[in-house]
């Protein structure tokens, strides 16, 4: 069965079409890469998914829901969370407070109890504390858990926002280029992150990414888009022999 | 932790719960209570007239509205041009009770407290609606949102006869346990008034920085977007920050109402909007103790140009009113200068002084 659906996916702005036509079947415990060339669609094709953009045509069913009308917050709370491409933290916050603001949803006192902070809120907060500090953990983020995250490094930030999306709890953890702008050393980290994310969080991966290398190596799946349609899909090894990918990536002879 | 809680040094956390608390050592804890009890305990001790009690009264009522206007402006960067009228409609609730039911009904004068809160309801009431723009626009477009309803305010209140065109509606004087509160003690008695309010108000804004509530209104400042996919609704969060703002406006108004014994709508104007944004500014925008540098720091300078343009008076005889050109001078010379060299405030030089005593007498 499959956990996410995109079936029939179009989404455009005006006489553009970002997207045309999609199928794709995100399988559970897998990560399945989603490449092409820039403009491909790729990022339109998360921001669908997570709720940014609401598809012109088609569905996006997760567990039997349709996501494609729903907000992002709405999205998040079903468990698909997303780290983001260009960095969208809270940079005048720690990176404490940046992962606890993910389990928002997790704090279920109520104003008063927030305002006393006694009791229930107090209570929920260390549990989620917790939480958090399990996560800070497994990202290794312990020297820069109060540190500001405007004043930490890029690759530190990058690491920041996955551990963002990964405090959610989710089951399907989107990707966007969580490698970009990284040397060898921070991308053999990240790599090695969402391999132990998929494996030991048992989380679900959708990864957009430029590195091919890092791509055909950790992938079970891969969809390759150009302009806005599948050209390609299936294992790294069809998707490297497949002559409609090699052309888009290479050009014809 | 250690043995020795009087010294943040050697001290270690344990438990997720000791790192929530307001008080890290007990010598922090001290010093703020002996502060309390100070402000508490000076009037039994020095007598000052009622000329200065009204200054200090006016102090604390700031403190109370810019606690909402820094929650809003501050944390989560809203920009409100409109705080006077929010203000405004927590003193004309209690306005508009003293009309409905005369200005010396048992609801007035004796459930004070109880029409102070509803006035702070009605300011978020109103809050809430103001904000509702904020779902569509940002930065200067917002303050334009809100700068048109203090004119709607103003206007509103000087048509309506209800509200007697903007003169002066009376509000009786209060009871206490020991009977009415007369004409000596008036000032004094709101003075403990008014620094209960900002006391309990205060924790209350401490406690909710410390938890979602507080932490979801900087996720909305930083980045809407990011705060989305976290899972809170940016749209109901800045709603939620403009109802939040209203409250502490609406008990700022209501205690004005019952400091003057009155409500003319000459203290509700752009002006007095204006001087809000300046207090917030001045005390430092995203910070809890700015918001009582600001209202202090204001108050105090506008005292200093009074004496001062009495003093330069005595000199320039032909000169009518030195103080009425002097004040908005120094005032907008304040600001500015606050914005040049000092953005973030007196919270900031607060920060600075705090961390050299810390370490002193060694450098680093």
């Amino acid at each position: 069965m499959a956990h996410l659906k995109i079936s029939d996916v179009t989404l455009s702005f005006g006489g553009l079409k970002a997207l045309s036509h999609v199928n794709m079947n995100i399988e559970p415990g897998l990560i399945t890469s989603i490449i092409g060339p820039n403009g491909a669609g790729k990022t339109s094709m998360l921001n669908c998914i997570s709720g940014f953009y609401h598809p012109t045509k088609g569905k996006i069913l997760y567990k039997e829901k349709d996501l494609s009308h729903a907000s992002p917050h709405q999205v998040s709370t079903m468990g698909i969370a997303r780290a983001f491409q260009n960095l969208e933290l809270f940079s005048g916050l720690s990176v404490l407070d940046n992962l606890l603001l993910a389990r928002h949803q997790n704090l279920t006192y109520s104003f008063f109890h927030a305002a006393v902070f006694y009791g229930k809120a107090s209570r929920v907060e260390a549990e989620n504390r917790k939480f958090v500090e399990d996560i800070i953990d497994f990202m290794e983020l312990e020297p820069y858990r109060k540190n500001l995250v405007g004043n930490l490094s890029y690759g530190i930030q990058k690491k920041v926002e996955v551990a963002r999306a990964l405090t959610l709890d989710p089951e399907i953890l989107l990707l966007d280029e969580p490698m970009a702008g990284m040397n060898i050393q921070e991308k053999e980290d990240i790599v090695r992150f969402v391999m132990d994310i998929q494996k030991e969080r048992n989380v679900t991966v959708v990864l957009v990414e430029h590195d091919l290398g890092v791509v055909m190596d950790i992938s079970d799946q891969i969809y390759v888009l150009d302009f806005g349609e599948v050209i390609g899909s299936g294992t790294p090894d069809e998707v490297a022999n497949n002559p409609k990918v090699i052309d888009a990536y290479i050009g014809e002879d | 932790m250690s043995q020795n809680r009087w010294l943040a040094t050697g001290n270690f956390f344990t438990s997720y719960k000791q790192e929530q608390r307001t008080f890290f050592t007990h010598l922090d804890r001290t010093i703020f209570t002996c502060f309390l009890v100070l402000l508490f305990g000076w009037p039994l001790v020095f007598e000052i007239s009622n000329k200065y009690m009204l200054v200090l009264d006016n102090i604390l009522i700031a403190i109370v509205a810019v606690m909402g206007l820094n929650l809003l402006l501050g944390f989560a960067g809203l920009i409100s041009i409109g705080h006077a009228a929010f203000v405004g409609i927590g003193a004309y609730t209690v306005a508009s009770f003293s009309q409905v039911i005369g200005d010396n009904h048992v609801f007035i004068t004796h459930f004070w407290p109880v029409v102070i809160v509803c006035a702070g309801i009605m300011g978020a009431i109103f809050g809430a609606f103001v904000g509702l723009p904020a779902l569509r626009l940002k930065h200067l477009y917002l303050a334009i949102a809100t700068l048109s309803f203090q004119m709607i305010f103003e206007w509103f209140i000087q048509f309506m006869s209800f509200f007697n065109q903007g003169q002066t509606i009376y509000v009786g004087r209060v009871h206490w346990f020991t009977g009415m509160v007369g004409r000596s003690d008036h000032y004094l008695f709101w003075y403990y008034i008014i620094l209960i309010f900002v006391v309990v108000l205060g924790f209350g804004v401490r406690n909710l920085l410390k938890t979602k509530y507080g932490r979801c209104l900087v996720a909305v400042r930083d980045n809407d977007r990011a705060a989305d996919a976290m899972g809170m609704n940016p749209g109901l969060t800045k709603v939620y920050a403009f109802a939040l703002a209203g409250f502490f406006a609406g008990v700022a108004g209501a205690l004005h109402a019952y400091l003057y014994r009155g409500v003319g709508f000459e203290s509700f104007t752009l002006h007095a909007s204006v001087g809000y944004l300046a207090m917030a500014i001045v005390g430092g925008l995203g910070t809890l103790n700015g918001i009582f540098w600001g209202p202090v720091a204001i108050k105090f300078l506008d005292i200093q140009v009074e004496q001062f343009s009495e003093f330069v008076g005595h000199y320039l005889t032909y000169a009518p009113n030195v103080a009425t050109a002097l004040k908005p001078l120094s005032f907008g010379l304040v600001i500015v200068l606050f914005l040049m060299y000092e953005p973030r405030g007196i919270a900031n030089w607060w920060r600075i002084v705090k961390s050299y005593t810390k370490l002193w007498p060694f450098r680093y």
